[in-house]
Order: structure tokens, then sequence, then C-alpha cells
């Protein structure tokens, strides 16, 4: 990994330097890492800084495995540039009364990427395989929870019999992808099935994968003809990995490149500037935070997290200490918004994010003080310590993100000021995942998340159970208050009654600081208008299923 | 004692007279006393402090702001001031480039010396791990080790980390030139008459060697603090710095991971830069003019006739 590292740095430095020195032909060293394609326009290639960790969707992780699979996939039903929910692989669908049995009649003509049609059982297999493996299918189990049987009545209905009505049901199906079942049939242990890496799946989605290679951060994606909306315009997707935020935005300035998933936004507005770039900005549902470790000393294996983090007092004085509006002028370059809760203010219009929790204003007096009256001394080298525990903690950030760095590097300066020392340590992704989800090798970690429109997504990182290897639980919260009100929230069908446990629940997890919530950042975007037009733009973004759908090369 | 003492100024004022009519050596030797003045006046040099924020009327964080706006060098995109960070910043690429060099002198020449002067078993021991780690891709390997040694979590600073790795791997080409320098003084008659009186190991390598071999490891030891200064650099670029003590290579890691270059923000990318080329051209040609002035086989190609240049064949007579 290292290795790969240092040569891609190498890489895109040297294309850098050049096209800085020598107009713009050398830079197209960048894109000659992907293989050459037709020079005809309909290829749209797309640069981002990260890349799926998996193709396996029982336990990827990171948001640009969502990406891919909304392209390879189809669930059930599927969310629409403006919030509603339309038939994916269901033509139509219904509730029976009592809201617990729905029923889904499919499309005629589906058929899996390598031509074979698409039965209802091969839909109840894969709802089912997620149902009876919760462990294996760890990053999905989530959105299987109440359900109680999968059946495929007849050759085009699938019905679903859950325990109780559930609020949030189309939602949920969003992401239950149908796989097809012979790739996941064989794996007998939640390890072989999470060992499975899925390099070559086949789904019914509107585009196929064709080469997703790590080494060169590669990712292809051919439009599917058979697809049963029609096939999309553009022919064929190409995602390129970029080690260098730099790098990335100068491939699209000389148009190796034809959108970025994923502006910095310390770039944003000179990117608004290039000629025959459109850069746009939404609201987004994202969220970056300081995440502490708070894994039970039971778990195993035993967490190694500096005991001090435990402390109320310490977590407030870490929150106290952090000047969030520096970090959003510094990081952000103004494009975000103070965090609070881990339900960003943007889902539901707002309706459920609880708009009565108060951040302490920043002062490095206040945090010292916090310190001081909590029984912390400082020693002689100026960390302060309390029966032998000295507040020195590590703190890992991403080292894909052109932001975290930086965040990083204000922590550790704000909190060398009231006594605690941080030392800042880039990891790669891979690694992250793994010190985290069910291991707690972790002090402090700076991260983010993406939620889902509907909250229950981002308020199920916080139970119990899904601190697992595979889960999405990293911070390691443990609270069965908490884990009950979320079965609450998911039974309860009426809205304001399931605003007001939400809103609990943000309470609790704000007060307990498992996640000091930095900010809510917007979606910045930039594509070359003057090759590709027709793109939706919506909080979805550029590159989701429906605007490359409809996207097409400028005549 | 004495003697020696007198045999050194003298060698000193005889040096000196040669290398001042040396303009490239009195250039190196410039460049490097600037660097290490401004190194040690760090703190007279500038206002701010290199953590502070710069703020703008509305008490905002001021960043990318060009020389214009603020300061010398103008604000990054954390609002820090670049003329304070490129001072302070020389502190960390200095200390950390001369202590590295330091070990790699002092362990290659130890482990030449004793290559070449024991020979045989140990000779041969010395040569082949030199020749491994020769062969072995540097950076890569440097790379690893560093994030290893990180992740091990022993309490050691991270720039302590990166000193040991770059002292320890730099080693081996002083400790060749070493060795072979080393084996034709052991030829020497003096050194023959020495051990015909009874002399010890210690003893010869001590007063008759090492004092033959003292100009070379000078001149190889400024030779290679410019590449710890460079290896310093590259690996701070590459995010193994520590960011709380910004040195040059961090510096231009902040600027290469924060878009400095789409900003066009040139006075936050080409500072660090230009300080790491001062340095190391710095060095460089100091050292490749002492080298040439002190090497004893280069003195004869290239000083021929330059009496006073001939302080090894002075003290070797004496010997």
């Amino acid at each position: 990994m290292k290795t790969r590292y240092t040569f891609f740095a190498v890489v895109t430095l040297l294309a850098l330097v050049l096209s800085a020195c020598g107009g713009g032909a050398p830079a197209t060293q960048v894109a000659t890492e992907a293989p050459a394609a037709d020079s005809g326009s309909s290829v749209l290639k797309i640069g981002w800084l990260g890349e799926p960790d998996t193709l396996n969707p029982a336990y990827a992780f990171l948001t640009e495995a969502y990406t891919v699979f909304d392209l390879i996939y189809s669930p059930l039903v599927t969310e629409d540039s403006s919030g509603n929910y339309v038939g994916a692989l269901a033509k139509e669908w219904s509730a029976s009364g009592d809201g617990m049995t729905w029923t889904f009649t499919l499309k005629d003509g589906l058929k899996w990427h390598n031509g074979e049609a698409l039965t209802a059982n091969q839909v109840a297999w894969a709802i089912n395989a997620i149902m009876t493996d919760p462990d294996g299918w760890a990053a999905l189990s989530g959105y299987v929870g109440g359900f109680s049987e999968v059946t495929a009545p007849d050759e085009k209905t699938v019905q679903i019999v859950t325990e109780y009505p559930i609020a949030n049901m189309k939602y949920r199906l969003s992401f239950l992808y149908a796989v097809y079942p012979p790739d996941f049939e064989s794996f007998t242990t939640p390890e072989d099935l999470q060992n499975f890496t899925n390099d070559k799946p086949i789904g019914t989605g509107r585009f196929k994968l064709t080469t997703f290679d790590k080494d060169t951060g590669v990712l292809i994606l051919d439009a599917n003809p058979e697809y049963v909306d029609g096939a999309p315009i553009i022919s064929q997707v190409i995602y390129q990995k970029f080690d260098s935020s730099d790098a990335m935005i100068q491939a699209l300035k000389v148009g190796d490149i034809d959108l970025l998933s994923d502006v910095p936004a310390s770039a944003f507005e000179t990117v608004k500037g290039f000629e025959g770039v459109t850069a746009v900005a939404f609201e987004g549902r994202s969220f970056d935070e300081l995440i502490i470790n708070d894994v039970s000393e039971d778990n195993d294996p035993a967490p190694t997290g500096n005991p001090a983090l435990k402390d109320p007092a310490v977590r407030l004085a870490l929150e106290t200490a952090m000047n969030r509006q520096d970090i959003i002028d510094i990081v952000l370059q103004g494009l975000g918004t103070p965090g609070d809760t881990i339900v960003p203010p943007t889902l539901g219009g707002g309706f459920w994010h609880n708009p009565n929790i108060k951040t302490p204003e920043f002062s490095i007096e206040k945090a010292s003080q916090i310190l001081e009256d909590a029984g912390y001394v400082k020693g002689a080298d100026g960390v302060r310590e309390k029966d032998g525990v000295r507040l020195e903690f590590r703190l890992q950030f991403d080292v894909d993100s052109s932001n975290y760095p930086r965040i990083a590097d204000l922590l550790a300066d704000w909190y060398s000021q009231i006594g605690i020392k941080a030392t800042p340590e880039g990891v790669n992704s891979d690694t992250l995942i793994a010190a985290t989800t069910g291991v707690g090798d972790f002090d402090l970690v700076i991260w983010g998340w993406g939620a889902d429109p509907d909250p229950d997504f981002i308020l199920s990182i916080m139970l119990t159970d899904q601190f697992v290897i595979g889960g999405w639980s990293d911070a390691g919260y443990h609270n069965p208050e908490y884990d009950q009100l979320y079965l609450d929230q998911q039974a309860a069908v009426n809205k304001d009654e399931r605003q007001e446990i939400i809103y609990k629940m943000q309470d609790m997890v704000y007060n307990d600081r498992p996640y000091i919530v930095l900010y809510y950042s917007n979606y910045l975007q930039a594509y070359r208008s003057d090759r590709f037009t027709n793109f939706i733009e919506s909080p979805l973004g550029l590159d989701d299923d429906a605007s490359l759908a409809q996207a097409k090369p400028v005549q | 004692m004495s003697e020696n003492g007198n045999l050194f100024l003298r060698n000193l004022a005889g040096f000196w007279k040669t290398f001042r009519q040396n303009k490239l050596g009195l250039a190196g030797g410039f460049l490097v006393l600037v660097a290490v003045l401004v190194a040690v006046f760090a703190p007279a040099l500038t206002d701010y402090d290199p953590s502070d924020i710069i703020r703008d009327a509305n008490n905002r964080a001021l960043t990318f702001a060009p020389p214009e706006v603020h300061g010398i060098l103008g604000t990054d995109d954390a609002g820090h001031d670049v003329w304070s960070q490129l001072v302070f910043g020389s502190r960390i690429s200095l200390v950390v480039g001369f202590m590295a060099g330091f070990i790699a002198m002092f362990v290659g020449s130890a482990l030449g010396i004793a290559a070449g002067y024991f020979g045989g078993a140990i000779d041969s021991l010395i040569m082949r791990i030199t020749d491994v780690l020769l062969v072995i891709p540097d950076l890569p390997l440097m790379l690893v080790l560093v994030a290893t040694i990180r992740q091990m979590e022993l309490k050691i600073s991270p720039l302590a980390v990166l000193i040991v790795v770059i002292g320890l791997l730099y080693w081996t080409s002083t400790a060749r030139l070493i060795r072979s320098q080393t084996l034709t003084i052991k030829e020497r008659q003096f050194v023959a008459r020495a051990r015909a009186i009874g002399a010890g190991h210690w003893h010869i390598i001590r007063k008759h060697i090492l004092p033959q071999l003292m100009p070379l490891i000078v001149a190889n030891t400024v030779l290679i603090l410019s590449t710890a200064i460079l290896i310093e650099s590259g690996l701070a670029f590459l995010g193994l710095g520590d960011p709380t003590k910004p040195s040059w290579g961090t510096m231009l890691n902040f600027a290469f991971d924060r878009s400095a270059i789409s900003n066009g923000a040139w006075w936050f990318y080409l500072p660090p830069g230009i300080a790491i080329l001062w340095v190391s051209l710095g060095c460089i040609l100091l050292g490749n003019v002492l080298e040439e002035m002190l090497n004893p086989r280069l003195a004869a190609h290239h000083l021929e006739g330059e009496a006073g240049m001939i302080a090894i064949a002075d003290v070797e007579s004496k010997g």
C-alpha cells in the first residue's frame, strides 16, 4: 500500500510540475494511467480521491462503494432526485391495511448482465440471505430489521411480511440490492462471505462493471444495452482515483477528466473560474466528526484507547477547545455550517434535525478550566495528567482526504494549548476501518459520514450491535436505552411521534459525545459543460444513477 | 598533543587560504551559513508564531492571502503566516538533516574503519550488509520503516524516528569510501612501524588512521547533510513528518493537499521549495569543494603545485 502511495505521489507531482511549467500537454500522463478509451466523447471520465473498499455489498463501508452499487445493482425501489421513491425492479407495489404485508410486482423483461432473466425468486433470495446471515451481511443487515418473511408467490411477485409496520420501508428497500444468487450462494460462514471481493459483480443495473483495478485506481463501467428502462446515452463511465486533489483539478482543467465527484472546498472558487467547466454546490447530507473511543472494556479484543477519554470532562474539553468557525473558514473555505448532532439539518427538509442542541462556545480558557476542575494537572512538559494517566492521544485520519490533515493540524494546536497532546497521523482508509469497527484500536479519529435521506441509517451507526467487524459503528457507543429508542422509532408510524424519539436519540449521542460533529459540508461537484450536459443537479450528485442515465455529450 | 594542535592550526590556516580562492566553495559556505543563522535567530525574524491564525477585520481566518495583503509571504490555506512557517521550518529541516547526517557519518566511519582495518571476516560481513542496503531502494524502505515504527506506538517523537531512520540507512556510501581509504593507510610504513613497536589496534586507529581520514570524513559529512535534508523533505512531503512541527517538506505537503497550486498561491509552495534548494545546493557546493581539496587522490590531480594544500602529505612525512 505504502509503495503505491509513493509511486502515485511521485507520478502526480511530476505531471503537476510539468503541467505547471509547460502548459497542458504533459498532464495527460495522469490520464494515461487509465486504459485508452475511444476518443468518442460518450465516455464520461470521473475523477475522485477515494475508491470502493470492496465491491461486495455484504460488508462495503465506503461511500464510493455505494456510488458504484447504485449503478450496477438495482433494488426494488430507489430514491429519485427530488427525494421520492420510484420503482427500480418493481413496477408497482401495495401495502396491506395493517402496513405489515408489502407486495411488489416486478417489471417485465428484467435481465442480469450475463443475459439470464431475473426471477422474483432471486430477488427474494437476496433479501433472505441478509436476514438469515446478519453477521455476514453486516453492512446491510440494519435495513432488514423487523422483516419476518420474504417470499416469491409467483414469477413476477415479491412479498415482504414484517413484524410491525415499518415507517420507512421504501427507503430501506432502496439499499436491498438484488445480487446474483450464484455469486453468493456458496459461502458457509460470515468470514467467507466477507472475504469475497466480488470483483466481477453481476447485477441488473444501468451499467455493468468491466474493470476494477485497485493498483491503478481505475474502475470502468459499460452501459448496459439490455437495461429494463433503456440504455443510458453515454457508452462508458470511467472512475479514476487521484492521490492529489491538485492533480485531479488540473486534470479537469485540461480536460483529461470530465467530472469531479468531490471538489475540495479549498479549490471550489478556482474551479468555478475554469473555462468550459460548471461547478455546482448542493446542500449535502454529510458531516465530518471527531470520533472518540467509546468502546466498552468488555469488548473482545479489548480497546486500546486512552482511559481518560471515557471521562465526560475530557470530552467536553475536547469540544470546547475546538473553534468550529475557524475549521469551516479554513478547511471548507466557508462552504459549510457548524455541526452538532449526527442527523444533518438537510434530512427530510430539516424535520429530523434536533434544533435544541447548543454547542459550547469556543474558549481555550474554559476548556483548560474544565480539565483543571476535573483534576488533570499539568506536568513538567505541559501535558496534563491525573492518577498517572496522561492526556496524550493518537489523532488519526484518512489520508485520502484533502481536508483531514488540516483539521488534525488545527485540533492538535488547540489541544496543545489546553495541555492535551494529540499526535496527528495519516493512515489509509482500509487501516482505519480495521482499527475502528469491532476493534477499538484508536484514541481519536477524524472521519466523516454521508447520511441517507431517512435518519434511520445515520442513527444506526451508534447501535451497540453494530460494533462488529464489518458493522457500522466505529466509536463503539453502547447504550441500551439508545438501542431501544432506535427500535421504537422504526415502529413509530406517526411522524411526530417518530420525530420526538429521534430528537431524544440525538440528545443522548450529543451529550455522551462518542462523536463531536465538526460541520455539515456542502456537496461540491464540477463537470466539463463544454463536453457533457443534461445532468440532474440534485443532492444525490451529478454521478447518480438517474443523472448518468440522461447525461449526454455536447454535440 | 600540543604539537598535534599546532599542526592542526597550521593546516587550518593553509586550508582557509586555499578555500577562500574557490568561489564555488565560498558560495556554498555562504548558503549554508545563512540557513543556519536563520534557524538560530528564527524568533527575531518574525512577529508571528507559525501556528497563529491571521485574522481579517471580521475576526475570520485570512486564508490564501497574497503577500500584498499580509506580511512578507502572505498566508497559507489555514491563515498561518508563511514567512514565519518558513523561518521556523528551517529549524526542523536543519536539525533533522544535521542529526541524521551525523549519525550516518558516525556509523559509516566506524564501520568503514573496522572493515578496512581488520579485514577478513569482519570486512566481508560489513561489506555484505552495505551491499544489501545499497541495492534496496531507499525511499520505499524508509517509508515502510517510518510508518512501521510509528505504528508501534513507542513514545518517540515522529522527528526522532525520521532522524534515526535516515541516519541508519545513509551510512553505506561513507562506509565504502572510508574502508577503501583505510585499506591504503594501514599499508603505509608509519602504521607498520607503530605495530612493530607494539601499539594496539585502538591506538593505531585513533592516533594514526583517524587523523588521516578526518578530512575525508568532514567532506563526506557535508555531502550527506544535503541528502539527509532532501530525504527529510521528501518524507515530510509524503505526510510522514510531524505536522505539529512544520518543516519545509511539511509545508509542501500541505500546499499540495490543500490545492495551493490550483489556487495559484505561489507564495505558499515556492518558498519552501526554494529553501530546500538553497540548503542542499549549499551543502553540495561546499561538500564537493571540500572533497576536492581534502581528498588526497583528487588533490594530486587537481591541485598540483598548490603547496599549501599538501597538508596530508605533511602529516605523513612527519609520521
